[in-house]
């Protein structure tokens, strides 16, 4: 639309156009200014800032003091420190990504306008995306906390044995998985809602008719019409995913032994507790450079399995 | 046109203005209405020793009308200390800040502080007891003022120990007294008390290896006159002994993991007081919280020292204030008059009384509320006697290493690693590489001539 | 359409089942709010007579109430500036000719995927620089420029009919007038939107504000909550529960007002684009 409103008036002369080309720029400057100003100094400058950090190393105070190319990378690439939390993030990534999509859709699914009632427990299950962070590790904190916690109340009602969700390897992740699944189901629920409501009904009707079994009608009607809803939902849970801080903060601090050290927490351990900016620096673009691959092959692997409407 | 851009310029501008009010209204008053000067005193305190603190700053505040003190919370030490580096020469930062111990290194390498040896008189920092100026004592000054101090301790509910018939732990415990009494009590209990944990805590790790001689860092603990540490040790044999402790315990079924940090603090704490937990270590200052909670009859002892091996005694622990230099000249003399009246011996035997933090004023062991009450609750004394009978030597002098909080989150590592059932001695490998890395790209950016 | 009875209780079982599993933990928080601390600690979850202690004490003991105030106000700033800077960017992109247009909009898109890590360390130097930590500028300066929201509004504003440009064209009304009089009414619910989701997002911020407050009169509820958590030495669980009960209203209040708009607005936004 751009070529559409500059060419409006062909006839006039090139003097009073120039002028208008000029204050037409001005315009459109004005009108972006704010943004590109504060763009600007909070996402461009810090970004340039950060990949220089990341060739330097730097003392306490947060300065560099000498260049040092790579090597920040390169010892990160060999850190077992590091790669554990890399590791680590990438499992949690997945894990989380993969739970709140299925979870959310067999509760969207669920929940469909067929039935009497459906607005309360649509309204329910969407009610968690408005629990905040650290309210929600809260609440599962007092489940999983070994000595008054509700977790081990119930296991000993069957006669199992306590769970030690906090502090064994890897129940400690799993902890903190069930909380962000907990917490992201809301938002995935109501937008997979909102796109199984956009489905046409009459499908299904001609389905009926014929007798396909409910899974046909899911796999060959539903299936397809929400696909792209299910694409939205997977990137942005994932890349929300790859920055969960909060819940790690309250819930492990990391722990055990590293087990829910997310990258995220580590940058921030190595930023703000251990004052190594370099470092912090470094593991900021390698998670920058890892949350632009997975997105791009996810982008190219579900491409093709995407109906676009 | 011109019209346009200016509604967007004042629009824009409304907004900003909008912002600066937002900015004065959560501005942290300077003065208030009697013009007063106010003096941020940034602290680590919580429970019992928080509202003791509290306290104090009242009574301060209500002794005299020329400064307020607002102590604000800043979360446990490893947490308000970054904070304060990240702060310190900028117009965020708090006239006075507590530091915990290892990070006295740190701390001076910010170079944003005043020494008490310069902003207090001799009177006063004279009366500080030695044994516990010397740890902050750097270059022959007076670093900072001492502030809550402590040891670690055992406790152990002597109550159920002697309901059970079993023998309560002598003053200095071994490690094989410490397994036989928590295997006992898981036993006879039937496994509803467990015997005991030991928190995965880098200080505890410190201490228990201290009390076997053990040097931290090379160089007389980064102490010896113009040296810095260069090399940390995690991979010793008394390290060893500590973990083989732990396995002990976790193969006679003993043993509780609670992790690490605030919440496996506070849940250690909550069992120990709910009986389901026979014994723990920690710091002396939670006392005064155990003994009002608890139930139950309170058993205090030593840190326990490994069997075959002479107890060298300990480095102390807690935490100092500190004195931002980048503040108008009355800030600093309202923050040397408050650190004036936190030091004297009444101020400090109220500390003393009120959380089981030692009292660093000399003259307080001599005012009759401390003597009467220790006379009353023999617990009371154990931390003291504890350090009193600590060998003086380098070990005892505590680390000074700029890299500590790294060291005892490797540390921790380590005890959560062994607690889950890795092996001993790579974990101990894994965690000292790691920490001398961490040591040896500290120093390469903060030694740069060397 | 019409479903059997017997398909019908089963999904109403499910449903309610369900229900009950996802909303546990706020039903188990609440019960436990109404707990004295004593009946908490020795595990009588169900003699224990019910209290509103703890309610007092968060409101009349706790800084709960500024911490409250603090988010309202940094998550009101952001919604605010986010609406305005987004609309006024949207608005160029749209309706306005100049060069290298889609260059700068490919910029504008390309921040999306930049984690707010990757911006972490400059940006607290940079308002260190100011003066502006331990202030709800600090909070709330970063967020205002928002590349999502800009997209948001840019899908809103292109539904704009051509008649309504063309007419505004011929009666010669200004660039701001209409994007104020006629652009901005007709993208209602995607402002919504946006405002609800910037209010949200803000309200739900954690590692910025951690690193960024340092006093109760700028912490947010999330840092608020975190704080309070700390200073309980032995752990104050009904006291905690509470105080997590009264903050997860505003934002839930929130969610409900706005959640029709989410649907269509947020959803179909980013999806058929």
């Amino acid at each position: 639309m751009a070529q559409n409103t500059s060419a409006i008036q062909p006839h006039q002369l090139t003097s009073q156009r120039g002028r208008q080309v000029i204050t037409a720029h001005l315009t459109a400057l004005g009108f972006l200014m704010p943004s590109l100003i504060f763009l600007g100094v909070f996402v461009f400058y810090p970004l340039v800032k950060t990949v220089y950090y990341s060739f330097f190393l730097t003392n306490a105070l947060g300065q560099p003091v000498k260049f040092i190319g790579l090597a920040n990378y390169a010892t990160l690439l060999h850190d077992p420190v590091f790669l554990k939390s890399l590791w680590v993030t990438l499992i949690f990534v997945a894990a989380v990504t993969s739970l709140t999509t299925i979870c959310a859709l067999y509760l969207a699914n669920l929940a469909r306008k067929h039935l009497r009632g459906t607005v309360i427990f649509r309204t329910l299950f969407a009610s968690t995306m408005g629990v905040s962070v650290s309210v929600a590790s809260v609440l599962w904190l007092f489940f999983f906390q070994p000595t008054t916690g509700v977790s081990d109340m119930i296991l000993n009602f069957f006669h199992l044995p306590p769970i030690h969700w906090l502090t064994g390897n890897v129940w400690a992740l799993v902890a903190v998985i069930l909380t962000v699944v907990w917490m992201n189901l809301g938002f995935a629920f109501l937008a997979i809602s909102g796109a199984l409501e956009n489905v046409p009904t009459h499908l299904y009707e001609t389905a009926e008719i014929e007798g396909v079994t409910p899974w046909l009608k899911f796999r060959f009607i539903t299936l397809p019409h929400i696909s792209p809803t299910l694409f939205f939902v997977a990137t942005v849970t994932m890349i929300n995913a790859f920055q969960t801080f909060g819940q790690v903060d309250l819930l492990t601090k990391g722990g055990p032994n590293n087990h829910t050290n997310l990258i995220v927490y580590q940058i921030y351990r190595d930023a703000f507790v251990n004052l190594n900016v370099g470092k912090a620096s470094t593991e900021s673009m390698l998670l920058a450079i890892l949350i632009a691959l997975v997105t791009f092959a996810q982008f190219k692997l579900t491409e093709k399995r995407v109906m676009y409407q | 046109m011109m019209k346009k851009i200016a509604t967007i310029i004042i629009v824009s501008l409304t907004f900003l203005v909008a912002i600066v009010l937002g900015v004065a209204h959560g501005k942290t008053p300077t003065a208030s209405a009697n013009q007063r000067t106010t003096i941020v005193f940034w602290h680590s305190m919580g429970g019992k020793p928080a509202a003791a603190l509290k306290q104090l700053v009242a009574q301060y505040n209500a002794s005299q009308d020329k400064y307020t003190v607002v102590p604000e919370y800043q979360g446990a030490y490893t947490e308000s200390l970054p904070k304060y580096l990240n702060v310190a020469n900028s117009s965020a930062a708090p006239a006075l800040v507590q530091a915990q111990e290892i990070a006295t290194s740190t701390m001076l390498s910010t170079q944003s502080t005043i020494p008490m040896s310069q902003l207090l008189s001799n009177q006063t920092t004279d009366q500080i007891e030695d044994n516990i100026a010397r740890y902050y004592t750097v270059n022959q000054q007076l670093q900072a003022m001492p502030f809550n101090t402590s040891t670690p301790v055992l406790y152990y509910n002597k109550g159920l120990v002697e309901q059970l018939g079993l023998t309560p732990l002598p003053e200095d415990p071994s490690y094989s007294d410490v397994l036989q009494l928590a295997k006992a009590m898981t036993a006879k209990t039937g496994g509803k008390t467990k015997g005991m944990t030991i928190e995965a805590y880098g200080w505890l790790f410190e201490e228990l290896t201290a009390n076997q001689n053990q040097l931290l860092a090379n160089h007389d603990n980064g102490r010896a006159p113009g040296e810095y540490a260069t090399k940390i040790n995690i991979d010793t044999p008394a390290a060893k002994r500590l973990m083989q402790l732990m396995t002990q315990a976790i193969q006679d079924k003993s043993f509780v993991n609670y992790g690490s940090g605030d919440i496996a603090e506070a849940n250690q704490q909550t069992a120990f007081l709910a009986g389901k937990l026979g014994l723990f270590m920690q710091s002396s200052a939670s006392t005064g919280d155990l003994q009002a909670n608890a139930k139950f009859k309170l058993g205090v002892t030593y840190l326990p020292h490994a069997d075959g091996i002479p107890r060298n005694g300990l480095a102390l622990g807690g935490a100092a204030l500190w004195a931002n230099k980048h503040q108008p000249a009355n800030v600093k003399q309202g923050v040397a008059d408050f650190l004036k009246f936190m030091a004297s011996a009444e101020s400090q035997a109220q500390w003393r009384l009120a959380t089981g933090y030692l009292a660093v004023n000399k003259n307080a062991k001599n005012l009759p509320q401390i003597t009467s009450a220790v006379a009353k609750d023999p617990n009371l004394g154990v931390a003291t006697q504890q350090l009193a009978t600590s060998q003086k030597n380098p070990v005892t002098a505590g680390p000074l290493v700029p890299i500590m909080p790294i060291a005892r989150t490797n540390m921790e590592t380590v005890m959560q690693a062994i607690a889950n059932g890795a092996p001993i001695d790579q974990s101990l490998k894994v965690a000292q590489d790691t920490t001398n890395q961490a040591l040896a790209a500290y120093n390469a950016a903060n030694h740069l001539k060397k | 359409m019409i479903i059997p009875i017997r398909e019908k209780l089963w999904r109403y079982t499910l449903l309610i089942g369900l229900s009950v599993l996802i909303f546990a933990p706020v039903l188990v928080g609440i019960w436990v709010s109404f707990l004295p601390n004593t009946a908490i600690l020795n595990g009588q979850y169900f003699s224990a007579a019910l209290t509103l202690g703890n309610y007092t004490q968060a409101l009349t003991q706790t800084p709960i109430l500024r911490y409250l105030f603090n988010s309202f106000v940094v998550a009101g700033l952001v919604m605010v500036g986010q609406v305005i800077f987004s609309a006024l960017a949207a608005y160029a992109f749209v309706f306005l000719p100049f060069k290298g247009k889609n260059v700068i909009f490919y910029a504008f898109i390309a921040t999306m995927m930049l984690p707010f890590e990757s911006q972490l360390i400059p940006n607290f130097q940079t308002l260190r620089w100011l003066g502006f930590l331990n202030h709800y500028a600090a909070l709330a300066l970063p967020f205002f420029a928002t590349a999502f929201g800009t997209f948001l509004l840019r899908q809103a504003f292109m539904q704009v009919p051509m008649a309504l440009r063309e007419s505004a064209m011929v009666e010669g009304i200004g660039h701001g007038q209409f994007l104020y009089r006629a652009v901005l009414p007709y993208a209602k619910t995607s402002l919504l939107t946006l405002a609800a989701y910037s209010f949200l997002t803000t309200w739900n911020m954690y590692l910025w504000p951690l690193i960024t407050s340092y006093s109760d009169n700028v912490r947010t509820v999330q840092i608020g909550l975190r704080q309070l958590q700390a200073t309980e030495a032995v752990n104050s669980w009904g006291l905690i529960m509470a105080s997590a009960i009264l903050m997860m209203i505003p934002s839930l209040v929130v969610l409900f007002l706005s959640q029709k708009a989410f649907k269509s607005g947020l959803i179909d936004g980013a999806v058929k684009s």
